[in-house]
């Protein structure tokens, strides 16, 4: 417990908030879309599970305009 | 009839081919020309050079007597495969085009409004382009062509790419706006052509080989020609092989198709109304454009 | 200028729809963050993980808080440009390639307008996800590290912005320049790695667009050769009419290579 507490986590939250609301937003637009360069699911997984990069890296290759 | 545009030996080259060669041509104000050959003669190179999307290699391009590059704001082009903004609406992009062209915010709006809700897209103004069908693009690509106003409508096959019912809509659409404007639309497809035209160009490998309007074609090329009708098969019979003279027929059961020569025309006819044989309807037949087509292209 | 605002009417609801208003500034912000407080951490993080031997203190260097900000342009400098030329280097020629660019080259467009409607739109996103950034990073030193005064960290930032503009020019020039494809390779040349090629070997020249990230550095350290940075500043300036009559031109020229 004291390592949780020792974390400062009014310093990390707001990080891990914009992460958050990064990959949202790149998960409304992929779902929204439908259109990927590659596979569909593939974009899912990436802006998932990759941090920060997973959502950039949608963003520049993954988005299909009609 | 006041002439809109003079295209005099225009040619446009890439490297050594030459996708267009010399060809002249003028369109006069308020009429409807349609430019018809096969894929690959240079229709569209032809089109994008008067749309002023394309500098000719030689030849010149006068509209209304000049070759300002202002005359664009009068002009309306549409593509084959008119491409959108995906991120816009129907009614965002008709606007923005309009304003483009020249026009104020307050027109550039209300002419919108009416050009979609002419072309029959009222119900998707705010729609995104994106989600639109191929029908809606097409229909889309002529409003964006016609909310200017513009003197001169450019259409590459307007309607080659859609469905039979589409095809109709939107042939009508063009019909109501041939009595507003001057039209000069491609096609390979013969029958829309024969449907709406007061010239016809003919291309074919970058050439334009031979133009006229239709019933100038009609006389020229056009053999006499009469359709007969039998009662039956056997008087079809008996008046081939009792005809006085040689006939060159084609026909099915109970008709024939008669070419005959002006001359004996008033022969056949004379023999037919003996009543010697069963006729149930003689009809004169037009030579249809696609057999002028095939003609004016051997 | 007839059209501009029609224009930029149209890249700001690119911008809108597409996102880029929106994940482009959160990316910089949350660099800017990460920097100072991974900064901030590492030393204990290290300790926390690391097999070190016991009693070897691990010499971590003392950062001022300037220090912060310097290695978060860092950041920007590589990640951060690697992301604005890939975002925007299709910015006119996918418009030529898609089609979508016809029906607005057919009409009696200035392309001069269509050129720095482009312009404007992305060089006031860029700048806007640089500064911001910028602002987070340096409130998230001001807590950990200690302060900086704000005339420090604004001449910094107006001096770094003339190169975010200059690096745009470039990638905008080069769009309304090539096709899409291998351009973007020369776009990442010419703005990321050029920057770190003139950091290395260009000690014999003073006067260069690529030096003003260095040079914004040295203006938040105070140890700026101002006459220095006003001659780089105004051939960066320069240089920018220059890339935009450029990219006017080939916009222009190679409307014909639209797709039909």
């Amino acid at each position: 417990m004291s390592v949780l507490a020792d974390i400062p986590w009014n310093l990390i939250l707001p990080i891990l908030g914009l992460q958050l609301i990064l990959m949202l937003v790149a998960l409304i637009d992929l779902i929204r879309n439908q259109r990927t360069n590659g596979p569909f699911i593939m974009w899912i997984f990436i802006i998932i599970l990759l941090n920060i990069v997973g959502p950039i890296l949608y963003f520049i290759f993954g988005r299909r305009q009609s | 009839m006041s002439i809109l545009l003079e295209a005099t030996g225009l040619s446009k080259r890439y490297g050594e081919q030459k996708a267009v060669d010399a060809v002249t041509f003028t369109l006069d104000a308020y009429t409807s020309t349609a430019l018809i050959g096969p894929n690959g003669a240079g229709k569209t190179t032809t089109l994008s050079m008067l749309a002023g999307l394309v500098t000719q290699t030689e030849g010149s391009i006068a509209f209304e007597g000049s070759s300002d590059r202002e005359s664009r704001s009068h002009i309306g082009f549409l593509p084959q495969y008119p491409k959108f903004f995906p991120w816009l609406t129907a009614i965002e992009f008709t606007e923005m085009a309009a304003k483009i062209s020249g026009m104020s915010a307050r027109e550039a709006r209300a002419e919108s409004q009416k050009t979609l809700e002419f072309v029959g897209l009222g119900d998707a103004l705010n729609k995104r382009t994106g989600t639109f069908s191929g029908g809606m693009k097409q229909r889309l690509g002529l409003a964006q062509a016609i909310v200017h106003k513009p003197k001169l409508l450019l259409l590459d096959e307007p309607v080659s790419a859609l469905d039979p019912v589409g095809r109709r809509q939107i042939m009508n659409l063009l019909k109501e706006l041939q009595q507003q404007t001057t039209i000069l639309y491609s096609t390979h497809i013969l029958n829309d052509a024969e449907e709406m035209t007061d010239q016809l160009l003919f291309m074919q490998h970058g050439k334009l080989i031979d133009q006229g309007s239709l019933d100038d074609f009609r006389q020229r090329y056009a053999e006499p020609k009469i359709r007969i009708e039998f009662e039956g098969t056997d008087e079809l019979l008996r008046f081939v092989q009792t005809a006085p003279w040689q006939v060159e027929a084609t026909g099915s059961i109970g008709w024939i198709d008669l070419s005959v020569e002006n001359s004996s025309m008033q022969d056949v006819l004379a023999l037919l109304s003996t009543g010697r044989y069963g006729v149930r309807k003689v009809e004169r037949q037009s030579a249809s454009l696609e057999e002028i087509f095939m003609k004016v292209v051997q | 200028m007839k059209g501009f605002g029609v224009l930029l009417q149209k890249e700001w609801r690119e911008q809108i729809r597409n996102f880029k208003l929106l994940w482009i500034p959160l990316v910089f912000i949350i660099f800017g963050i990460l920097e100072p407080v991974t900064n901030h951490f590492l030393p204990e993080i290290m300790k926390s993980v690391g097999n070190m031997p016991e009693g070897v203190e691990f010499p971590w260097p003392e950062f001022a808080p300037k220090d912060i900000l310097v290695s978060l342009m860092g950041q920007y400098q590589s990640i951060g440009l690697l992301i604005i030329v890939l975002a925007f280097i299709g910015a006119i020629s996918s418009e030529r390639k898609s089609g979508t660019a016809t029906l607005l080259y057919v009409r009696p467009l200035s392309y001069s307008s269509y050129f720095l409607s482009k312009w404007t739109m992305i060089n006031a996103l860029v700048l806007f996800s640089v500064w911001v950034g910028f602002l987070a990073g340096w409130y998230y030193t001001s807590q950990l590290f200690g302060s900086i005064p704000a005339t420090d960290v604004v001449a910094f930032l107006a001096a770094y912005s003339l190169w975010i503009i200059f690096a745009v020019s470039i990638v905008l020039a080069l769009s309304a320049w090539l096709p899409t494809g291998g351009v973007a390779a020369l776009g990442l040349f010419l703005t990321m790695i050029m920057a770190i090629l003139d950091s290395v070997i260009g000690a014999y020249w003073t006067v260069t667009p690529w030096k003003l990230s260095t040079y914004a550095s040295y203006i938040l350290m105070g140890s700026m050769d101002y006459p220095t940075f006003w001659k780089t500043a105004g051939l960066t300036v320069f240089l920018i009419i220059l890339l935009i009559l450029f990219g006017t031109y080939m916009a222009g020229r190679n409307a014909a290579k639209t797709t039909v």
